[in-house]
Parts: C-alpha cells; structure tokens; sequence
C-alpha cells in the first residue's frame, strides 16, 4: 500500500541557512500523525514544503505515490491535501458561511465557472451549512468572520480546511493561544472531522499531541530524531534528552 | 427530507429574489422615464456621457473592488473598444454590410476582452504594486502608440465616422440624440445585470477570496492568478462595451480616449462612488459626470472642487458615496434613523455655508488675479459685485468663519446623536 505522504531525503536552506536537514518520513493512509519539536526546528518549514508554499532544496515529496515537485498550492490542494495554518488564516470580510461556501467551490466542480450562480445551487448551499453544523458555527453563519472570538475563528479555518473532501488534512498548531476549555473543544473538534481521514499536524501542547496522535515524530534541528508510537517516542532516551524531557516537564 | 429542504429553502429564495429585482425594476423604469423629465437635447447628452461613464465605472470596480487591483491605465481598453468600433463602423459604411448598429458595442467589448487577454497574461500575476505598474506603462505605451501607429488610431485628429450610415435598426436610423439614448440605456441595464450576476458566479466569489486573502484562495484550491485573469478579461469586455457606445454616442475617437488622464479620472469616480457596494460607482459616475457637466459651466474651477472633493473622500469617507449611504443601514434598522435628522440639519447646514463661503473666496482669488484688467464686476450666487473692494471680501470671510465655527460647535452633538443611533434598541438583552 502506497503512504498518504511519503518523504524522502527533503532538505531546504535558505541561503546558508539549512533548516531541514535530510527528512525521512512515511504517513499511512488512516494515520493521525503528529510532529513535534522545540522551536525553531523547522516545523512549519516542513509543512511550508509538503504544501508547496516553499521549494525544497533537494529531495522528493509524493502524495498517494505521485510527485509534488514544482507544483503549485492549488494543484497539490486539487489532488486531496489541505492545510491551516499557524496565524489564523480565513477571508475576514466574508461572512462564515462565505468562507466555507468558497472552499467548497472547487471540488464540488465549479472550476472558474461563470454561468453558474452560487447563491441558486442548493448542492453548495447545503453543503456549506452542513459543515458549519459539523463546526458549531451554525449560529454565527450570517457575520463577517472577522468578528468571531479567537476559538471560534480557528474552528472556521478548521471548516475550511476540510470542507473541499481533501482526505490529507495538515493543522499546523491548531490549538496554540487557547485556553483549556477551548483546547479540549478543538481536539474534539478535529477528532470528530477527521475521521477516516489521514491527519498532519504540529503542535506545542503535548496533552494535544498523546491525545490525539498515533504516530509521532519529532524534529529537532531539521532532522527527525525519532518516530513511533507516543509511548515509544516518550521512553526514547534521544528524544528525552533532547527535547521530551524538558516539554513534559513544562506541562506539569 | 428533501421536500422539507426544498420547503425552508424555497420562500427564502423567492423572497430575496424579489428584493433583489426591485433595484433593477426601478432603474430600468427611471431610464425610461428619465428623458421625458429632462427633454431638452442637452440633459439628454449628458444623460448619454453620464450613462457610459456608469458602464466604465462598474468595469473598473470588478477589478478595484470586486478583485483588489489597482490599474492606472484602465482607459486603454475603453480606448481599445471605441477605436475598433469607429472602424467596424467606416467599414459598414464603405462596404454596406448588414451590420445594425445596436450590435456595434459587442464588437468592442470582444476587442476590449482580447486586449485584456493579451495584457492580463502578463500584469495578473500579482495584484499590489506590480500591477499597478504594469498597467501604468501599459497605458503610457498604448497612449505614444497612438501617434505611432496612424493607421488604427488616426494620429493627433483621432478617428471619426457616422453612425447613421449603417442599416435603420427597425426604422431607426439613430440621427436623433434621443434614439441614442435609448440604445446606450439599453447597453447599460445589460451590461449592469451581467456584472452583477458575474459577481455571483463562483468565479466572481473568488475574486472576492483572492482579493481578500490571495494565500488561502490557493489552498482552496483556486489559482490567484488565473482568478484575477478572469476577473480582468471580464472586466475588459465591459470596458470594451462602453467604448462601443461612445464611438457610437460622440462618433469620434482621439488619444484623449486612453491616456492617463482618462484612466486616473475613471479611478477617481470609481472610488468617489465607494468600491465597497456594487452600486458605489453608479453614484461615483453620476456624481462626477454632474460636477463635470453642469459644475463646469458655472465656473472655471470645476476640476479643483472635483479634486478636492476626491481628497476628502479619501480621507474621510473611504467608503465613498455608498458608504455614506450605507453607513446609515443600521440606525435605519433599529428605527432610530429619525433621531438623526435634526442633529444633521444643525451641522451640515452650516457645514454647507462653510463650504460654499470657502468656494466663494476661491472664485474671487481667481477672479482678483485673472479677471481681465478694468473687469471688476464678477456675480457668485446670483449676486453681482466688485471684487477689488474690501467690503465683499469681509462679508464672503466672516459669513464663512462663523458658519464654521457653528459647524465645529455642533459637531460633537451630531456625533454623540449618531452613537445614540446606532445602539441597539434592547437595554440589556444579549440576543
């Protein structure tokens, strides 16, 4: 069976600066993935490159088996990987029910259409608000998502990131700045919508990570020192003295 | 299940419909309307100016507004579209196809579309200053071209022709500026509702996205780029369009048609009408092509007040015209609109005095320097006196300062009224 994602000495320097280091990495369909790592590790470069927001420097990138080199976000978005992103990214001045409507577009086959209406499909219609249901944002369907309280926008850009059927889905730090109540609402919220699905994600806060993950792997200094399974990754000595120990302890 | 979906969704549908074909019933009927009010040839030929410029304007928002870029150089595919017009025209005449002349404007806005074409493939890759420059040097290069190549632009004279050579359109041979008018308001109810549809079309919703957030519109899996160039191409149809009425309304076409001057104008009446709301640059055009018309035969300085009238759009109603309008939707709602009238009349009244004073001492500086020598006498306000005596100059300066000073005074009136307006009517429910 071929990965979800499979990655294969990809490095990326910026310069001089080499911030990802020869990654290795395979994610099976179905996975619940997390990666870890202290700051400035090279986290979000990784997932800058899987989604092709950056160019590697060398290496490959395949999703489902097939290529992702020189592709642009929109094409690799169009073969079934979508992501979120660190600072909340969605369309502000658009109402949430817009913001969902918008990323339902494409894969529902509307292309660059412009003899169709939007607001005549009930196919888009009701599909937009069945995500806001599967979100809870049903009652702020109607307001500009620019004024949602913090939690309430991350769960919209978490709506719109699975909303186009991608069956890749990668959330980089979707619960950073919350507070407990509202992280524990979020995890539920993505173990919920990404079900049977393969999940990616980065994430800060380890009560997040051995909840949610199955897999974890965890890159420091642009190399990914371990992966396995939580229990496996917790009691590897590397991984303690190079980073586990230290964020275990700042939990408690 | 689907009949109780198709229950919900189908009353609510009906009843936007209709609220939303009201606007469109009113318009179509007041262009009708419209010239029996104002008979006389010359209402009717700023009507017909008005009208093209509200065309222009709507087609440059798709791009400002609707898309988020700027173009400095947008009068190259007006320009583009009423230069192919005027020859298709010649050509019907020298060779007497059958060609009405009704269907003329589609001509230029598939020309129109092609130049957009051709010079979005380069400009839209990116909206902010890359394409605004691009369409700034694209449109100083159209612009020289105009003397380069004679043959399609006519050099310093322009091209010309007539309208009335081609086929009657049903018995019409469009000698009257009358039947013009009906052909130009006919173009524009068309070309208004196809923009307007345009705009909800997935396409036109993700103009919107990329304008918004161009990263996230990629994640979703639409190109920005090809997003934008559809945008572009659509707007340089309806560009086209209008270029194809006023070849057709003024039957000659020169340089002035798409340098830069044409362009920045269009700019300004696009944003004094609000690029916000889609019907912001009908006001805008309507608005300007007024100063332009009937300001212009009071004074000299019309283009002045015009400016001066974009800068304080600018800096104090970004939203334009509709904006202004629009900004008074919420206390309408709560019912509080009436709170605000006599706040209002006790500024903008003195607000207007200080205006008009203020325009009044511009006239007479302008007259005192450029009046003609032993010309003294000058008539403001249907007043006529001597602008070299002193006693004017008080009374203009003195109505001004105190019609000013009451303005300032009862400002922070106005403004606590307005706060008090737009509270919701409930004391303490959280609904």
């Amino acid at each position: 069976m071929t990965a979800a994602l499979e990655l294969s000495g990809l490095t990326k320097s910026f310069g001089k600066a080499e911030i990802i280091r020869g990654v290795d990495l395979s994610i099976g369909k179905g996975e619940r993935h997390a990666i870890i790592g202290p700051n400035g590790a090279g986290k979000s470069t990784l997932f800058n490159l899987i989604t092709g927001r950056f160019a590697q420097t060398a290496g490959k990138i395949s999703l489902h088996g097939s290529d992702l080199a020189g592709l642009e976000p929109y094409q690799i978005n169009r073969m079934g990987l979508s992501r979120s992103f660190q600072i909340t990214n969605i369309f502000p001045a658009m109402t949430v029910f817009e913001n969902v409507r918008c990323s339902l577009l494409w894969s529902m086959g509307y292309k660059y259409s412009f003899w169709n209406l939007v607001a005549s499909s009930k196919k888009l219609t009701d599909g937009a608000d069945e995500i806001l249901e599967q979100i809870n944002l049903t009652e702020r369907r109607n307001l500009p998502a620019g004024v949602l309280s913090y939690a309430e926008q991350r769960a919209l850009e978490i709506g719109i990131t699975i909303a186009g059927g991608a069956d890749v889905i990668m959330l980089d730090e979707p619960t950073a700045g919350m507070s407990h109540s509202e992280t524990d609402y979020i995890v539920d919220l993505i173990r919920k919508v990404t079900e049977n699905k393969t999940l990616i994600m980065v994430e800060h806060d380890m009560g997040v990570v051995f909840g949610l993950a199955d897999y974890i792997s965890v890159l420091v200094y642009g190399e990914i020192i371990a992966t396995g399974r939580p229990e496996e990754v917790r009691g590897n000595p590397k991984v303690q003295e190079a980073y586990l120990g230290e964020a275990l302890e700042a939990e408690h | 299940m689907s009949d109780k979906a198709k229950t919900n969704a189908s009353p609510m549908r009906a009843g936007s419909m209709s609220l939303t074909l009201t606007p469109w019933i009113v318009a179509a009927l007041l262009l009708m309307v419209l010239p029996f009010i104002f008979n006389n040839n010359s209402s009717i030929t700023i009507m017909n100016q008005m009208w093209i410029t509200v065309i222009f304007a709507l087609a440059y928002n798709m791009l400002l507004g609707q898309g988020g870029m700027l173009s400095f150089g947008h009068a190259v595919y007006m320009g583009m579209g009423g230069f192919l017009c005027m020859h298709v025209m010649n050509y019907v005449e020298d060779f007497g196809l059958a060609l009405p002349l009704p269907l003329l404007p589609l001509f230029g806005g598939l020309f129109g579309m092609g130049c957009a074409m051709l010079i979005g493939a380069i400009s839209t890759s990116g909206a902010g200053t890359r394409f605004a420059m691009i369409s700034l040097g694209i449109g100083e290069l159209v612009a020289a071209c105009s003397v380069i190549i004679v043959a399609f632009f006519g050099g310093e004279e322009g091209i010309s022709g007539d309208r009335t050579y081609g086929l009657p359109f049903f018995g019409i041979e469009f000698l009257k500026q009358i039947e013009v008018y009906y052909l130009i308001s006919f173009w524009l109810m068309l070309s208004a509702a196809l923009m307007y549809l345009f705009s909800r079309t997935p396409v036109g919703r993700m103009a919107n996205a990329v304008r918004d957030n161009p990263e996230r519109a990629q994640f979703l899996g639409y190109s920005s780029r090809w997003v934008r160039f559809y945008s572009f191409m659509a707007s340089g149809f309806f560009c086209g369009i209008a270029g194809g009425l006023f070849a057709i309304n003024y039957e000659i076409l020169t340089e002035e048609n798409l340098n830069t001057a044409s362009s920045g104008i269009i700019l300004l009446v696009t944003f004094l009408g609000g690029v916000g709301f889609f019907f912001g640059p009908i006001i805008g055009a309507i608005a300007f092509t007024l100063l332009q018309t009937v300001l212009s035969l009071e004074t000299e300085l019309w283009a002045f007040y015009a400016g001066a009238l974009f800068l304080a759009t600018v800096m104090y109603f970004p939203g334009g015209l509709a904006g202004l309008i629009m900004m008074h939707v919420p206390s309408y709602r709560f019912g509080n609109a009436n709170k605000l009238f006599v706040p209002y009349i006790k500024t903008l009244i003195p607000g207007l005095i200080t205006v008009l004073g203020s325009a009044a001492l511009v006239e007479m500086i302008f007259h005192y320097r450029h009046g003609s020598v032993g010309d003294n006498e000058m008539t403001l306000f249907w007043i006529t006196f001597d602008s070299h005596a002193l006693v004017p100059w008080i009374v203009v300066s003195v109505i001004t300062g105190v019609a000013f000073y009451i303005t300032k005074t009862t400002a922070p009136a106005l403004k606590e009224a307005w706060g008090d307006a737009n509270t919701p009517p409930t004391s303490g429910g959280a609904s």
